[in-house]
């Protein structure tokens, strides 16, 4: 049973289409919710992680073991002088940091989380082209980038948004294409013993992955993985921040709590693009026994890929722009072609 | 026509290790041109080095090469010591070798985890840095000073190295050769390591000559030139160690050099462990209740390998308790004087890995 309707049923005194607008509303604030409070928790592992490959201690200081350090760090951003660059774009330039945080928020209303014992199936939106959706999505997301590095008219920031754009253009068709590989396979019935559920939607997809698509195709899940580093853009390649070369790229006009924004766009871009991972090539919220916390199995596996993120993250240097466009093109883009036809082999020809 | 972009690297910039401005001419994210403005952190130390007692003048001398201040120490004193004749004894010889070398090692951590900062890469910063403090922790036991340290002083060092520091260097040595190739590895085991340092900056051995290149730098262009070796002082001529030189001329093999020099630094300081005399550890004419009316009459020059390249003062004294010139030779200024001409046609990213590389010290190119 799907959370979805248990809602729409408590509310059905309030008639049809009132009580399941407000399941969705519902629905969706509880949803935003886990997924703050599972980001904050996030950023208080990273950081204490980080620490610990740095022979560092990390955050110990407010509240029991540092927790509370992310609430101060918010508060001190919010208390900040909203300090605006002179001969900015106006528009461009206060709503760059929206732009960045709501694609985010709105990928993980759009996630399917699979179901948790009582409350039935957490997935908030059941359409037929969620999969399409989302990546349309993600590519609205480094435009908050690019007009808060074009408008303010520094040259730090300019160049970081040029790096920006080389880097989306070079990653994405690569992303894309092994997206459509998965897409192809999770359409036939003898992948995925028997069940074929629209594949054009992420939910329809991790029914139908009885086996994990990254055992099918593996070089997909390569591809998929380094694209999501890229998408969320850190080291290795942060290139649009460069914070050894450009200050801080794009985001050097920023300041306070819009800074601050951007911030919880590049980690909610590291823990949506672990749970797309584990959506599309590791199962998703299918278990080795099936049972009724797909919800648990899928934390589980975004939470390995999410640590293994953090651990690429502190160990690699940056790469170099050109040596970035020439990987993507080079070496990402014939892999994932491959990849395409290896999946188009794979559903034609082996029964 | 092409469009060209100017971007300021510094004053005030991460990745530059001190104050300069870098005003890059780019044609996109090709460097054009470079105007290098220097003398943000120029401190007149040579001309306050006229208006000071002898003995006084260490800490101008500490204050420039900061993260190398035994070798700027060791420059100065050599050349005050020839001028006055106070010969330090065989014992202060070989502390002040450990000492160097020691620093020696501290500066180059320093070098190589800023190098790993430059290229992005934040963890071995951190672990270098934990080494470095290690080494700081034993010159604070010897001297009192984590970095400016003031601890050689004319005709010996200030405090004899006790039984248990000379126990703590011991220890800490055995877990550095092990920490060393651990940080190493850090770096080299990363293709994005190698990709960022080869092939760029690259200093031909004949363009490193006219320029006056020296120190690693030098020896990463194939020029097997090193002070230590080629005019020994202190007692580099009793023990053994190797000048290793690269063929590669770029980023990369001045970083190799640099690791290499490590491993050859902790053989020298094991030697000197070994060897290191009884004795009294400073000259009785260098003594504190005489070290304000040291004279010195004539001049005297002398040369340190340091942490950049090759470090020389030159003192000039005319009989009097104040020296009349000092000069110091300032490795950093010339390596970096290099810098526009290697860095033309680079990228943004790859001229941040050229000058990480160099890693001149700001204190010691502007004095």
């Amino acid at each position: 049973m799907n959370l979805l309707f248990k809602l729409h049923q408590w509310f059905s005194f309030l008639g049809n289409y009132a009580s399941f607008g407000i399941a969705y509303l519902i629905e969706t604030i509880v949803v935003l919710l886990f997924v703050t409070i599972s980001f904050i928790i996030l950023i208080y592992v990273f950081r204490k992680y980080m620490a610990r490959i740095q022979l560092r201690i990390g955050p110990n200081r407010v509240g029991k073991f540092g927790l509370l350090q992310l609430m101060a760090d918010a508060l001190k951003l919010l208390g900040k002088e909203s300090i605006l660059p002179k001969g900015r774009d106006n528009m461009a330039y206060r709503i760059a940091p929206i732009i960045t945080m709501m694609s985010i928020m709105v990928s993980f209303i759009i996630i399917p989380y699979g179901g948790l014992y009582y409350f039935g199936n957490l997935t908030t939106t059941n359409s037929d082209i969620t999969l399409i959706l989302m990546f349309g999505i993600l590519s609205i997301m480094p435009i908050g980038e690019v007009l808060g590095g074009i408008s303010t008219r520094s040259n730090y920031a300019i160049l970081g948004a040029l790096r920006g754009i080389a880097k989306d253009v070079s990653f994405e068709v690569p992303m894309l294409i092994s997206v459509l590989a998965i897409v192809m396979v999770s359409s036939r019935s003898f992948v995925t013993g028997g069940s074929t559920y629209n594949s054009l939607s992420l939910a329809g997809i991790v029914t139908n992955e009885v086996i994990p698509y990254g055992i099918i195709e593996p070089l997909g899940l390569i591809v998929f993985f380094i694209s999501m580093v890229a998408r969320a853009s850190y080291s290795p390649f942060d290139l649009s921040e460069s914070d050894s070369e450009l200050i801080s790229g794009a985001t050097t006009e920023y300041g306070g709590m819009r800074f601050g924004l951007f911030y919880i766009g590049l980690f909610g871009m590291v823990y949506l693009g672990s749970f797309l991972v584990s959506l599309l090539y590791l199962g998703g919220y299918n278990g080795p026994v099936s049972s009724q916390l797909g919800f648990i199995y899928l934390l589980v596996k975004t939470i390995i890929l999410v640590l293994i993120a953090f651990l690429i993250w502190v160990s690699l240097p940056r790469m170099r722009i050109d040596r970035f466009v020439q990987f993507g093109w080079k070496y990402l883009l014939p892999l994932a072609v491959i990849n395409l036809i290896y999946a188009g082999v794979f559903v034609l020809y082996i029964r | 026509m092409p469009h060209y972009t100017e971007l300021n690297i510094g004053p005030v910039h991460p990745s530059i290790h001190g104050i300069f401005n870098f005003k890059l001419i780019l044609n996109e994210e090709i460097i054009q041109d470079v105007k290098v403005t220097l003398g943000f952190l120029h401190r007149n130390a040579e001309k306050l080095s006229e208006l000071n007692l002898y003995a006084d003048n260490i800490i101008f001398f500490d204050r420039m090469n900061y993260i190398d201040a035994m070798n700027m120490e060791l420059g100065y004193l050599m050349s005050v010591e020839k001028l006055t004749g106070i010969e330090p004894p065989e014992r202060a010889q070989w502390i002040r070798m450990i000492m160097v070398e020691l620093n020696r090692l501290a500066a180059r951590l320093v070098g190589m985890g800023s190098l790993g900062l430059d290229l992005g890469m934040l963890t071995p910063f951190f672990h270098t840095f934990k080494e470095r403090e290690k080494i700081q922790r034993i010159f604070t036991e010897a001297s009192g000073g984590r970095q400016e340290v003031n601890y050689f002083s004319v005709g010996g060092v200030y405090q004899d190295l006790t039984e248990q520091m000379i126990n703590d260097i011991k220890n800490f040595l055995p877990q550095f050769k092990k920490n060393l190739e651990d940080m190493y590895n850090m770096f080299i085991h990363s293709e994005i390591f190698w990709q960022r340092n080869r092939g760029i900056g690259i200093i031909e051995p004949e363009m490193a000559l006219d320029y006056g290149v020296t120190g690693p730098a030098l020896r990463a262009s194939g020029i097997p030139y090193d002070v230590r070796k080629d005019a020994p002082y202190l007692f580099y001529d009793r023990v053994n160690f190797d000048i290793p030189i690269s063929h590669e001329k770029d980023n990369f093999g001045r970083f190799m050099v640099k690791v290499e020099e490590m491993r050859q630094s902790i053989r020298i300081i094991e030697q000197c462990l070994d060897k290191i005399t009884d004795g009294p550890f400073f000259n009785p004419q260098g003594k504190k209740s005489l070290m304000l009316r040291i004279k010195g009459n004539g001049e005297a020059f002398s040369r340190v390998e340091s942490d950049a390249g090759e470090f020389a003062v030159y003192v000039n004294g005319n009989n009097t308790t104040k020296p009349n010139r000092v000069h110091a030779r300032s490795p950093g200024l010339r390596n970096l004087s290099l810098l526009p001409v290697i860095s033309k046609g680079l990228m943004i990213a790859d001229f941040i890995a050229v000058v990480g590389g160099l890693d001149p010290v700001v204190g010691e190119v502007d004095r």
